[in-house]
């Protein structure tokens, strides 16, 4: 496992040594290309709906308490017990439950592509994960394939605060092109999401894959209206 | 109307358990009833329809609605090369529910070179309503579903908004012994603010979902757009895993029925080439 071959090596290791890969993993350098997708926001700004900080905070806010974002926390926490206890059929199921999940051809690619490029950094760099076994020719979504890499080493409700951050993160940096907004305002707008990403954390956590359920359509119409924006810069 | 609030109505005595088994077979060039069960609330009828649109079974709940703790299961197979529409003859209307959940549970089995259609009405979710649907779509490769279905969130017509109840309506296709897209819309707790959130529903009254699985699905997406961005409903279409999906949102009811109504027999029409006019039991 990673542990034994990577960070507790030496004698006196930190406690919080798992914080080096949760942190290197979700770092906008970790060659996801996550900077690439803008999961609908790219045309809710052509049409307007979106100027300023507020609006962007809504925006993320939405995608994580009721949308793709929200799914994608329980379908890593999933994927992280299912993970950590060995139990592959469950793995499977959640998996499987991942890739059919989307809405729309930008999101599902955005998800896909995203697992695909972690699931090979992650195995190339980082040797000694669940993924090693998991991630064997099968799809695998980008929360999915976190959440196994995370599994037994990472604490879940930390995988579960940094993914969340993350999503929000590269959001609100796509809006900050788009919009455009000036660094301090796309500061300001992601230290507004901190209450939110600390709350749909710790509910994911205790939400299980049967009750899973978003409630954001608005924004599956804007991801389809997005394939066929005139000029775009981003891949969803 | 039934209540469940009602101290007249006892929800443990009253409650529904109605179930349909149907499977279909295609016998002499035309797609007929092979074995049939009903039992109450649910029934079955058979109209007769021209020879250019598919044959028809209409879903008939005799109870005129659900009430928490109902149960109602539709199970059909059509076989292969059959070509049938299975819908509703009203809107299904959903009353409010104390606490539990009515559910409505649909598996829909579609053989190699068949064309199934489910486009029930409407379904129409009163304010406190609990509704707990499950919709299952099993294609062998080669099965080709079309399959339609609106939600209303309140009596909209009457001007009433859905402030509170549950919501939970998942969707499964799969195709080989394979999920390959499956949907799970959500609401509870705070339900107007879910549907006034800007990015959430934006104030609709209402979402229908489109669906179109089969060999040639791909090759529709365009079709597909312009039927989406045609109607008078905010519409939009994708691909997803080989699925072809058309979604609408809409602040006006009937206006987002006659939209998914409309699309839905236009795909039909650009599919298959059979007819674009809808069942009869729709005009009512």
């Amino acid at each position: 496992m990673l542990a034994a071959t990577t960070i507790r090596a030496g004698s006196r290791m930190s406690d919080l040594a798992w914080l080096l890969p949760l942190g290197t993993w979700l770092s906008p350098a970790y060659p996801v290309g996550a900077f690439s997708y803008s999961h609908g926001l790219e045309w809710t700004v052509e049409t307007g709906a979106v100027t300023d900080v507020a609006g962007l905070a809504d925006y993320v806010a939405t995608v994580l308490e009721a949308g793709a974002g929200w799914a994608d926390l329980v379908l890593l926490a999933a994927a992280w017990r299912a993970a950590a206890t060995g139990d592959d059929a469950a793995f499977e199921q959640v998996r499987e439950l991942a890739e059919a999940l989307r809405g729309t051809s930008e999101t599902a690619l955005e998800t896909t592509q995203q697992g695909a490029s972690f699931v090979l950094a992650t195995r190339a760099a980082w040797p000694g994960t669940p993924l090693d076994r998991l991630a064997d020719g099968k799809v695998m979504t980008y929360p999915v394939a976190f959440g196994a890499a995370a599994a037994g080493e990472i604490p879940l409700d930390a995988a579960l605060l940094g993914f969340a951050q993350a999503v929000a993160a590269n959001l609100v940096s796509a809006g900050v092109r788009l919009i455009p907004l000036g660094q301090t305002d796309g500061q300001r707008t992601l230290a507004r999401l901190v209450p939110v990403i600390a709350r749909i954390a710790g509910q994911a956590q205790a939400t299980s894959l049967e009750d899973v359920g978003t409630a954001a359509p608005a924004i599956d119409l804007s991801s389809m209206r997005h394939e066929t924006q005139y000029t775009r810069l981003f891949r969803s | 109307m039934p209540d469940a609030s009602s101290s007249l109505v006892s929800p443990s005595l009253e409650r529904a358990d109605g179930a349909v088994r149907l499977r279909l077979a295609m016998r002499e060039g035309r797609t007929r009833i092979e074995t049939l069960y009903q039992r109450s609330p649910a029934r079955v009828l058979f109209p007769d329809v021209p020879p250019d649109q598919p044959a028809q079974a209409v879903l008939v709940n005799t109870a005129g609605g659900v009430v928490g703790g109902d149960r109602l299961a539709t199970e059909v197979q059509a076989g292969p090369g059959t070509r049938v529409t299975v819908t509703t003859q009203a809107a299904e209307k959903v009353y409010r529910a104390l606490d539990v959940p009515a559910r409505l549970v649909a598996r829909i089995e579609v053989a190699a070179g068949a064309w199934f259609e489910w486009l029930p009405q409407e379904t129409i979710l009163f304010d406190g309503a609990r509704l707990d649907r499950r919709l299952e779509f099993v294609l062998e490769a080669g099965a080709s579903l079309l399959a339609a279905e609106t939600l209303l969130f309140g009596r909209a017509a009457r001007g009433e908004q859905m402030r509170h109840g549950q919501l939970l309506d998942s969707w499964a296709v799969k195709r080989d012994g394979r999920l390959i897209w499956a949907d799970r819309l959500r609401l509870d707790g705070d339900i107007r603010a879910a549907l006034d959130r800007p990015f959430g529903f934006d104030g609709a009254v209402g979402m229908a979902t489109l669906l179109h699985a089969g060999p040639q699905a791909a090759s529709f997406l365009p079709r597909a757009r312009e039927i989406a961005a045609a109607e008078s409903a905010e519409g939009a279409a994708s691909l997803v895993n080989g699925i072809l999906l058309i979604r609408f949102l809409d602040r006006d009811g009937a206006r987002l029925r006659d939209s998914a109504a409309s699309a839905a027999m236009m795909l039909r029409h650009e599919i298959t080439g059979l007819s674009p006019t809808p069942p009869r039991v729709w005009r009512s």
